[in-house]
């Protein structure tokens, strides 16, 4: 307040509360932005290479990983009895290599060779036998790579990350200025937290911005939701220390963000560690078990040096990159299995612990996953090992979680008792109207759990219902994010991570917000990014590497990798268009391309190939 | 891998599940956020638990409460503060029924777009305060509670109770006048009835007894009916109904409700509301009278015609049946909010009413002597309720037709004596100011 006595004089006050009317607009602002972004660039399919079928019938091959089969669900439809429903995988390598993968009973031959079990390698010309029918394998030739490159979109022209990223500044600049308007308590080292949070996004923005990338969306949406967090974290505990400790869980979050997205970069390395990573679950969850402190009822609290660790927040991270799977593992019934043990494994941990949001989180989670995964039979072994944890979940559901259920829905009931919680949840969050108390001006904060478990409730006190439903809007366009880019998903890991990643999400923000509110029990879960607490938010942020993972934009993430060789010869260069051209180049594409695909209902979708034309 | 990508769309249904969520809280926040906002937790609107912004007003403007951080400050006039007490209520909140509780929502000045940041709001009340000084003063001390309310607009003018206390110096708690201080009797207590309560057999008689104005009914002082005696206050001797009436004749009335049955006066007395809670602008919950059917013993029917047995009514109740009679059978519902209207409700027919409102012109010409009430066209019905401890709560309950004044009114003394005698020159004196100044 002193400080900003010396800067603006009397009119501080009054700028705050002006200031807090603008402020959920710029959030707004900023989730539109981010949207938009999103929706407007399209999703052309790629086309990785080509299955000639006698009578000269072209099936273009779309993703990394493609089912052949008689099914009509598969990539590659070969209609003839001999072939089976799901008979043979053709997985693309970052390098551009193809192998084939038998999977059904039947045989598969490549030049006449039949394919065992660890499959074999295909490459063009290659005549690929299933059953009684052959096709002639074909691979891009380098114009088509290099048109491929050519005429795929990079987002930004649109919508300029750098100017959503200045909305982020002013953003902060607001949240700063009430802080030291309202909240007593606050002085420089809120200031400097959010000074820290503003310089590691823009740090981050022109890095990656120089080595070529254009697509922010679900990492702006990452800092909004953040800074949305350190303004709760701000108006909780705001002293040096705890404030420090915030902006050191921020700064890991982002690089281990930046770590896990330019791992997975690397399919074959990330499936490397994919036992690990169950392994690492299953110790973490033991050590919990063991060593972990009770706190509110669950036992999920380690205590290392000055920091209070939350082991199920990583574990799922790890239960995310275990359970995604490539294509030609899911087939594989001792994969699914193992998969459906280890799921069980995770759950049921989660309800020794008490933790009965976490469970349940896990549990919708694996529903999602498995869904995702299940093949045609498969579908009945998954559907029993869900029913197998479902009992787990209410087996979980111990005395206490018992009360939040009979308390459900009842909670002005017992404002005094299991409902005292969510009634002043509801109170601050009316309170607070739309646009809100100010940052730093509201009480949820102090009650019990408030930053953490009621946070929604603290968000719409002091910053508005607006910013309330920008924070769950943003988690939601994360979610259609992923949907939209599945389509064009190159391998089924990367898509099942995404959905699975932002499954986890959804799920936390609906326990959160709704059991909060009273439309839900209960169980205290936090709301990713935005809920007080480093193991939650490094995990939010290793979970959105995930998210980056399925985006196939050209240059819109640094977590794929850029598809520069391919089979058959030296690299074609993508074309350099230099740090600013991809805008005069969207200007091309607004005529041709665009014009085209509106007009011609996505023609270049199904049917014909891209470019068939300049073979 | 098609497959896959298209099955990614499972993340749509919980994504839509949300999107049903959110629509739910906002529904509900808009329906309900009113009084989340004042719930009492929400330190944004109180301070030390009592509210910290937000003012209540009379219909004249005068300022009856002012809650700000320092804490509620009540009207500067001791007379108004004590008199307008229990209508406005209490910093603590031990006064349910007070403004300060019943309309904090309004006083928090919830919306949905502001929530409550744009400051306190300003309730003003239908109360005259200084008609609420003149009650008061007129209860003198004694326990009890006057209600005046214009029948035609639903307005309450006057809502006294006594005993009271001034809020800003409270009371001495060891000092027995001072017993159920923070109970508002016209609203929150229900008393023995005694012989207002004939309005109630007299209506139903006329619906019930064909012959009723054929009858004669012969008063000696007292009667044997069901084997046990009826007394009465008086000597009678051959009287009509209307007579019956206006002599507040316990022999008359024993016949009557024997004639009528138990059931049928517990009927009506259900019939109109004495037995429900009402709500007063949907906030302040009124107490429930009980009239229970002597059921086939016809002394006990007998004193239940005549408001004693187990009748117990409380005086809004009585406030609204009376108003109902003035308005020719339909209640306008009362309400404590300035120009606020809360609807109407039909209580009985409307030649019921105007046979009630003529008979009880006539106990004021025959009985009361419209002397009593100069320049009011009264209508009254006065009760004496014998408790059972030698004393009788005063009734007097009617309205006034002056055509720039149609109120009605309720007055009852607690232990006080005689209706005539004590309760009805409180009417008359508040009256007196409501309708001259």
């Amino acid at each position: 307040m002193d400080l900003l006595r010396l800067i603006f004089g009397e009119a501080a006050p009054w700028l705050a509360s002006l200031s807090r009317y603008i402020l959920p607009l710029v959030c707004v602002a900023i989730v539109v932005r981010c949207i938009r972004s999103m929706l407007r660039e399209r999703y052309e399919p790629e086309t990785w290479a080509y299955l000639y079928l006698p009578g000269e019938i072209m099936v273009p091959l779309r993703h990394w990983e493609c089912i052949l089969g008689r099914a009509r669900s598969v990539d590659g439809q070969l209609n003839d009895p001999s072939v089976d429903k799901l008979h043979a995988c053709l997985i693309r390598s970052a390098t551009g290599e193809w192998t084939v993968y038998n999977l059904g009973r039947g045989a598969t031959y490549v030049n006449g060779e039949e394919v065992r079990a660890g499959g074999a390698v295909i490459a063009d010309a290659d005549v690929l036998t299933l059953g009684k029918v052959s096709a002639r394998f074909v691979d891009l030739t380098e114009e088509e790579r290099a048109a491929l490159l050519k005429y795929r979109h990079a987002p930004g022209r649109r919508v300029r990350p750098g100017a959503t990223m200045l909305l982020l500044t002013v953003l902060q600049i607001l949240l700063v200025l009430q802080q030291l308007v309202y909240n007593e308590d606050a002085g420089t080292s809120v200031a400097m937290a959010f000074g820290i949070l503003c310089a590691a996004q823009w740090v981050y923005f022109c890095v990656l911005r120089a080595s070529g990338q254009t697509g922010f969306e679900p990492e702006t949406l990452g800092f909004f939701l953040t800074t949305i967090g350190l303004s709760v974290a701000a108006s909780s505990v705001p002293d040096a220390s705890s404030m420090i400790k915030q902006v050191i869980f921020i700064i890991a979050g982002i690089v281990l963000f930046l770590i896990l997205g330019l791992w997975i970069r690397d399919l074959r390395r990330t499936k490397s560690l994919n036992m690990i990573a169950a392994g690492a679950t299953v110790v973490l969850l033991a050590i919990n078990l063991i060593f972990a402190n009770v706190t509110y009822g669950a036992q999920n609290w380690l205590q290392i040096g000055g920091f209070s660790f939350q082991p199920s927040e990583f574990v799922k991270v790890l239960y995310v990159y275990a359970g995604a799977a490539t294509l030609e593992r899911l087939f594989v019934n001792k994969n699914l299995i193992f998969y459906i043990g280890f799921s069980a494994i995770c759950v049921g941990a989660m309800a020794l612990m008490g933790d009965f949001g976490a469970a349940l989180v896990f549990f919708v989670t694996f529903l999602v996953i498995s869904f995702m995964r299940s093949g045609s039979f498969a579908t009945l072994f998954l559907a029993i090992g869900g029913a197998a944890l479902a009992v787990m979940v209410v087996l979980s559901a111990r005395s206490y979680v018992l009360d939040r259920f009979q308390t459900w829905g009842h909670a002005w009931e017992d404002i005094y008792g299991n409902g005292y919680q969510q009634v002043r949840a509801m109170s601050a969050a009316a309170s607070g109207g739309l646009f809100g108390q100010g940052s730093g001006n509201g009480w949820l904060v102090d009650v019990t759990a408030g930053d953490t478990d009621m946070v929604f409730g603290v968000v719409c006190e002091e910053l508005g219902l607006i910013t309330g439903l920008c924070c769950v809007i943003s988690i939601l366009a994360l979610a259609g994010f992923v949907v939209k880019n599945a389509s064009a998903g190159r391998s089924s890991y990367f898509v099942i991570a995404a959905a699975a990643a932002v499954t986890v999400m959804m799920t936390q923000m609906a326990l959160n917000v709704f059991g909060s509110m009273d439309i839900l029990p209960f169980t205290g879960v936090t709301f990713p990014f935005v809920s007080r607490g480093g193991s939650s938010l490094l995990s939010c942020w290793m979970l959105l590497a995930f998210v980056k993972g399925c985006d196939t934009r050209a240059r819109g993430s640094f977590a794929v990798k850029r598809p520069e060789k391919f089979s058959g010869g030296a690299g074609v260069e993508e074309p350099d268009y230099g740090p600013e051209g991809y805008d005069d180049y969207g200007g091309w594409e607004e005529r041709t391309e665009d014009r085209r695909t509106r007009r011609g209902g996505g023609r270049s979708r199904r049917g014909r190939p891209y470019r068939e034309d300049d073979r | 891998m098609k497959k896959v990508t298209n099955r990614a769309a499972a993340v749509m249904i919980l994504l839509a599940l949300i999107l049903v969520g959110m629509g739910v809280y906002i529904f509900r926040l808009v329906r309900d956020g009113d009084d989340w906002a004042s719930f009492y937790a929400n330190d944004s609107v109180y301070t030390n638990g009592s509210l910290n912004s937000g003012s209540i007003t009379d219909r004249n403007g005068t300022v009856l409460a002012t809650a700000s951080d320092g804490g509620i400050s009540f009207a500067d006039s001791s007379s108004v503060r004590t008199a307008c007490l229990h209508v406005v209520g209490d910093v603590d909140g031990n006064i349910g029924t007070g403004a300060l509780s019943a309309f904090r929502s309004e006083l928090v000045n919830y919306s949905f777009l502001t929530g409550t940041t744009s400051g306190g709001g300003t309730v003003q009340l239908s109360i005259d305060a200084e008609l609420n000084v003149t009650a008061y003063n007129a209860l003198n001390g004694k326990k009890g509670t006057v209600l005046v309310y214009n029948y035609e607009t639903g307005q309450i003018l006057c809502m006294v109770s006594s005993p009271s206390c001034d809020p800003e110096y409270g009371f001495d708690s060891s000092d027995s006048s001072y017993s159920g201080v923070y109970i508002n009797r016209g609203i929150s207590a229900t008393y023995v009835p005694g012989s207002v309560f004939k309005l109630v057999t007299m209506a139903a008689a006329i619906e019930n007894i064909s012959d009723i104005w054929e009858q004669t009914f012969y008063c000696s002082g007292s009667t044997t009916i069901g084997g046990q005696t009826v007394t009465c206050s008086g000597t009678h001797g051959t009287q009509t109904v209307e007579q019956a009436l206006a002599n507040s004749c316990n022999v008359a009335f024993a016949e009557i409700s024997v004639q009528l049955g138990g059931d049928i006066i517990a009927e009506y007395a259900e019939a109109y509301g004495l037995t429900s809670s009402h709500s007063i602008n949907g906030e302040i919950a009124t107490a429930a009278g009980s009239v229970a059917s002597a059921q086939g013993d016809d002394n006990s029917t007998a004193w239940e015609g005549i408001g004693q047995y187990e009748d117990l009514i409380n005086p809004y109740a009585l406030l609204r049946l009376v108003g109902a009679i003035a308005n020719g059978g339909t209640v306008v519902e009362p309400s404590l909010l300035y120009g606020r209207s809360a609807g109407s409700t039909r209580l009985m027919d409307s030649s019921t009413a105007n046979t009630l409102s003529e008979m009880m012109s006539y106990n004021v010409e025959y009985n009361y002597g419209s002397g009593s009430y100069p320049g009011l066209e009264m209508h009254a019905k006065s009760g004496t309720a014998e408790v059972g401890d030698g004393t009788s709560h005063a009734w007097f309950a009617g309205f006034i037709t002056n055509s720039d004044a149609p109120l009605a009114f309720v007055v009852m003394v607690e232990n006080g004596g005689g209706g005539y005698a004590v309760a009805s020159p409180i009417a008359n004196t508040v009256l007196q100011k409501a309708v001259f100044g």
